[in-house]
């Protein structure tokens, strides 16, 4: 009698399907950022990796006098120098900050070629950090003129090499505010 | 409250307050760097524009229109053979031998190089169209004409000006009509 009640209430039970549990223990560390990219403007050259930190911005073949590159200008051009400008944009996205602006500064990352100098925005490029933008707002595109000025000396006398290429590397960073 | 537990809690809170402090260093100190590379050719130039010659007004010195640029224009007036006649009162005219007369007007011509080691340049000119016969144009005495370049000098220096006279002969048989060229100067580096 005993066993046929003991069988008679685990029958319901074993009828259930079995279920199981568990857990999973997710961590999502979510860091504050800050990137840079340069992006081509409208009114300037292509750049090359455009929407990369690591661009490329070419001139092309200048001159005092001769025909210039699709996006470059020549505001002015003097017996001493002569300056050819373009324009190229800057981006900053910053994600878990609570700045809304950033600080731009620029900098020569090498010794610049005989004959050159660079403004961005009227501001000197030297070989240590200057202030280009203090309060410039994240999430857009940001214009900046770059300037070359150019002695006009000949080779050798104070002037830059002709014919062949030249190139320049200038750093940036966007610090937040 | 046992020791062991006030021990605790003072290391935990200094633990908190360390990962403050480590948190906000780390916001405040975040940055982001780029690099953009620039590439250039410089290459070698020259420019020549014409200019009033510090006579103008005088005699001989009519003044340009557009001066100061490459592409300019220079008005001779009216002239006739009888009676020395012209209009303007700048140009020179003068008869030449006995049956051609002469108007002429002096104006500089300024060229200027950049990133060159050129030490001086080559002057040419060439008027557009072919002339009506008995129709001289020259420049500096150098008749010019519509085939190809006349050479003018061969070593001007950069950056000084240099006077060019326009000179127009007409023949007193050439009908009234009007003379008009558009007279092309070439400055070559040497």
């Amino acid at each position: 009698m005993l066993a046929m009640t003991a069988l008679l209430f685990a029958a319901p039970a074993f009828a259930q399907n079995p279920t199981a549990t568990g857990v999973i223990n997710a961590t999502l560390i979510n860091k504050n950022g800050i990137s840079l990219v340069f992006d081509t403007d409208p009114s300037g050259v292509t750049l090359g990796a455009a929407g990369t930190s690591a661009a490329t911005l070419n001139f092309g073949t200048i001159s005092a006098f001769g025909p210039l590159a699709p996006g470059v200008t020549r505001p002015s051009v003097s017996a001493t120098n002569y300056i050819v400008r373009t324009v190229f944009d800057v981006q900053v996205i910053q994600g878990g900050l609570t700045s809304t602006t950033y600080t731009l500064s620029a900098q020569l990352a090498t010794a610049l070629p005989t004959g050159f100098s660079f403004k961005i925005d009227g501001v000197t490029l030297v070989n240590g950090p200057s202030n280009i933008q203090t309060n410039a707002v994240y999430n857009v595109d940001v214009s900046h003129n770059l300037d070359l000025t150019v002695s006009t000396a000949a080779p050798g006398a104070g002037g830059p090499a002709v014919g062949t290429p030249q190139s320049t590397v200038i750093n940036f960073q966007a610090s937040p505010n | 409250m046992k020791e062991s537990s006030i021990n605790g809690l003072v290391l935990r809170t200094a633990s908190l307050l360390l990962l403050m402090l480590a948190a906000g260093a780390a916001a405040s100190a975040q940055t982001s760097s780029a690099q953009l590379s620039i590439n250039l050719t410089v290459q070698s130039s020259i420019s020549l524009i014409f200019k009033d010659n510090p006579n103008v007004g005088n005699v001989g010195f009519c003044p340009l229109t557009n001066a100061g640029t490459n592409n300019v224009g220079l008005d001779l007036g009216s002239a006739s053979f009888p009676g020395s006649f012209h209009s303007s009162a700048c140009v020179d005219y003068t008869h030449v031998g006995a049956s051609f007369y002469q108007v002429s007007s002096a104006f500089d011509v300024l060229v200027t190089k950049s990133n060159s080691s050129s030490p001086s340049y080559r002057l040419a000119a060439q008027i557009s169209t072919a002339p009506p016969a008995s129709v001289v144009w020259l420049v500096n005495n150098v008749t010019l004409n519509s085939a190809g370049f006349t050479t003018l000098d061969t070593a001007d220096a950069f950056g000084s000006p240099v006077t060019k006279t326009l000179q127009v002969q007409v023949r007193n048989n050439v009908p009234g009509q009007i003379l008009q060229e558009t007279i092309t100067f070439l400055a070559t580096a040497n």
